[in-house]
Formats: C-alpha cells, structure tokens, sequence
C-alpha cells in the first residue's frame, strides 16, 4: 500500500481524482461540489510533502494575516455587499485567527490557563476587527481610528521592548495618514470601505495580540487601545472635512496616548499596576 | 581448551569495559554559552545564557561521542537588565520578539550528529542548533579538552572550551540586521560530571 501511495502518477492524479470525486458527491447537495478542486489538491499535498510544514512564528503569522485582511477586504468592497452579520462574522474568523498566532504560546500553558488566554486574545482581535470594520461607511472616522490605532500600538509597542512590532504599528498609522491626506487633498470623503478598516483592524489588533504575547505590553494597555475605534464615533461636526479629520483624530489620539501612558513601566509602577 | 577460552576472556572484559562510552552530565555551574556579535560597526558586543543543562557521551577506544545542550533563552544577560529612566532594558528587547522570543521559543538545543577525534580528545563536533524553532547545522571546533579527576571532590570530569559562527538570519532573527550583525560567534565552556 505504502509502495503505491508512494508512485508519483498515483500521488499526483489517482488520489486527487478520488478525494476530489468524494467530495463532489458528497457536497453537490450544499451547492459546495466546487471543493473537489480543493480536495483534490489537499490529497495531493498529504501524500507528497504532508501537512507538516516548518514553524512559524507568531510574528510570521501576524503578517501573513495583516497583509490577507486587506486583500479579503477589497473582495468585500467589490464583489460583495457585506451583509448585516458580515462583521462578527469576520471578528470570529480574525479571532480564531488570533488564536492560531498565540498557539506557540498557549500550548506551552496549562489548559485552563490556555483556554482563558486564547479566549481573551480572540476577543481583543476581534473585537478591533469587527468594530474598524463597522466604521467602512464613515472615511474619516475610519481614517483617523486607524491613525490613532496604528501609532498608538507602535508607540506601545515600542516602549513594551517589541521594536519590530513598533516599526509595523507605525506603518498602519502613516498609511491612514495618508489615506486622510488625500482625503483633505481631494475635499471630499473617499470610500475607506472594508479595505481600509479590514486592513487597519486585523492587522493593529494582530499586533497587540503579537506584543502582549512576545514583549511586555501589558493586557489593559492593550485593551485600551482597543477603544479607539469608539472613541472616534464621539459627535463631529455637520460640516467641514478639516474639522471633522482633525476632532476624530483627537479623540482616537487620546485614547490611545492613555493606552501609550499604560504602557509605560514608570506609570505602571506609581499606578501600582 | 576450555581454560584457555576463559583465560582470554578474563584478559578481554576489561578492554570491553574501557571501551564502553561513558555518559556525563553538564555542570550547569562551569558550562555557559557565550556569544559575540558586532554592534554598530564599532565593537563586538558580547553576552551569556545563565542556565545550560544537557549530556555528553565519550568513548575514546571507538572514538565517539555525543553531545546535547538544552540553553533557556530566557537566561541571556549582556550586563544590561537594569532599565533605570529608559522604558526597556537591552536584555528585555533581546528577550522580546524582535530577537530571542524567549516567550514563544523558551529553548535553543544543540544535539551533535558527529564528533571528529584526534587521538583521544574530540576536535570537532558537527550538530544541529535548534532556534526560535528553526533547526540548521552548525559545527563547534573543540580548542581544549581535558578528563581528569576533580581536584576537589574526586569525581571523574571532562571539559573543555569550543566555538561555532552562525548566522542569525538563517533561524529567522533578522531584526536591526546589518546595524547589530547577522554573523554571531559562539563559545562554550562546558564541565561536566560523569553519571
């Protein structure tokens, strides 16, 4: 059996074709037969290489994740309407997804220890996820929680010992800088869209969920900065795009100096905390 | 006949016994991993792993041997782990993500897969250094090996110093590269006791 599994003809087209027929027959019912392509790739792949690629670290995997949430993001903009459960659906997934980052952590954890953990860094993904992506209608709420956001988790992180993570942070809040730039440049609201929020969420969520694991932010700091994205919803003026950018850039900029403050071993200490 | 045989064999068993390897364990007092890496282009930057544990094995007759380093990362100390007025000690960042991760991967291990003798001191070991969960090769040029009696307590030891070069950035540790370099260089001192 072993001998045969092993042939590349066998490996390559007469076990894809198989797993592939399997699922087709199996899930033509659910509209999902298309899977046959994707089984037949994954049969493929178990009797080639296996599935057991080398580690990858959870700062790997932040990347890797913050550069697909754009991507996803742009799909959303334009080949789907989102619909109305559309954003604690992507929470879930980029929780699950903060998960998958913390498992080199957790699973060095006793269980219970482990489960609450991956719990309270899945929430903190998601929550930023699914509260950036509720702000895809307003351009200059999202821009400037995403400003805040950004430099805010870079600043933290840097003062948590996390340069890399500070360096990636600060990216995401010049982006968004930019993004209001020609926001003003222009005169008008652009879209931000799920591309923006998507994008600005998951990866500054990622990014504490990487900083609190691998550096020293400390959990409330994080959570903290978490508020920004609600801190931006506080009222603005009806009109003028300057005024508007500038105010919602103060309230996520306060929000997340306080989180920066936190962050701080000296005001740790005299806090006691 | 049957004399004979036993004769030889008693002359024998000691010769077996002599070649038999023998297994030590680290003395984790007189065995630590230093490292030397270049900071800025201005001077070699230099600092230690605290807690190594680990086994040897040595059969100088077959001219073999083995060796296995466990090194908690968490333990480094480059002689800067008090912050004072900065947010982070030197050590804290080497601890964090950017460097050691020492939260994610608390272990570096090295585990020989060959040792080189020349007569009956080991001269060379090849072996596989495992880091932030990346394995790569890596070879360690024993400079002094000594087996002796402990002075102090009797008890049978070998020892000895060896070094290694690697490159950080093939186990994925490419922060603030060429500024703090890629090239790291590594000295063992290692005693240890015989089980």
């Amino acid at each position: 059996m072993e001998g045969f599994l092993g042939h590349p003809a066998v490996q390559a087209v007469l076990a894809p074709f198989a797993a592939g027929l399997a699922v087709a027959f199996a899930l033509a019912a659910v509209r999902l037969a298309g899977l046959a392509v994707a089984a037949g790739l994954a049969a493929a792949v178990a009797l080639i290489g296996g599935f057991a690629f080398p580690p990858v670290s959870a700062q790997q995997k932040v990347l890797l994740l913050a550069l697909a949430a754009p991507a996803l993001g742009v799909l959303a903009d334009l080949a789907f309407k989102p619909a109305r459960a559309a954003g604690p659906v992507l929470g879930a997934i980029f929780g699950l997804a903060a998960v998958w980052v913390a498992w080199n952590f957790l699973r060095q954890k006793e269980l219970a220890m482990a489960v609450a953990a991956g719990a309270g860094l899945a929430a903190l993904a998601g929550w930023t996820t699914a509260a950036f992506f509720a702000l895809r209608g307003e351009p200059v709420r999202a821009g400037a929680a995403a400003l805040a956001f950004g430099f805010g988790v870079g600043a933290s992180a840097l003062l948590s010992a996390a340069a890399s993570y500070g360096q990636y942070g600060m990216a995401l809040g010049a982006g968004a800088g930019a993004f209001l730039l020609a926001q003003l440049a222009f005169g008008r609201p652009i879209a931000a869209g799920a591309t923006l929020t998507l994008g600005a969420g998951v990866a500054g969520g990622l990014l504490l969920v990487g900083t609190v694991l691998g550096a020293q932010l400390p959990w409330y700091a994080a959570l903290a900065l978490s508020l920004v994205p609600l801190a931006v919803r506080l009222p603005l003026p009806r009109a003028g795009l300057w005024a508007q950018t500038l105010l919602a850039g103060l309230y996520g900029g306060i929000v997340a100096a306080l989180a920066c403050l936190l962050s701080w071993p000296g005001v740790q200490e005299r806090l006691g905390l | 006949m049957k004399k004979c045989v036993l004769a030889v064999l008693a002359c024998t068993l000691p010769c077996v016994a002599a070649a038999a390897p023998e297994s030590y364990t680290i003395d984790p007092y007189h065995t630590y991993p230093y490292f030397e890496v270049d900071h800025l282009g201005v001077s070699n930057m230099r600092g230690m792993f605290r807690k190594t544990t680990g086994k040897f094995t040595i059969d100088r007759a077959a001219k073999t041997g083995s060796v296995e380093l466990v090194v908690e990362t968490a333990s480094i100390d480059t002689g800067d782990n008090e912050k004072g007025n900065r947010p982070r000690s030197r050590d804290e960042h080497l601890r964090a993500a950017d460097f050691f991760n020492v939260a994610e991967f608390p272990q570096m291990t090295f585990r020989s897969t060959a040792v080189k003798f020349s007569g009956d001191n080991p001269v060379e070991v090849a072996g596989n250094l495992t880091l932030l969960g990346v394995t790569r090769p890596l070879t360690l040029k024993v400079e002094r090996w000594v087996c002796k009696d402990n002075p102090m307590n009797k008890r049978p030891m070998c020892g000895g110093n060896a070094s290694g070069t690697l490159k950080r950035s093939d186990f994925g540790m490419k922060y603030g590269i060429p500024a703090i370099g890629d090239e790291v260089k590594l000295y063992f001192e290692i005693e240890g006791y015989r089980d």
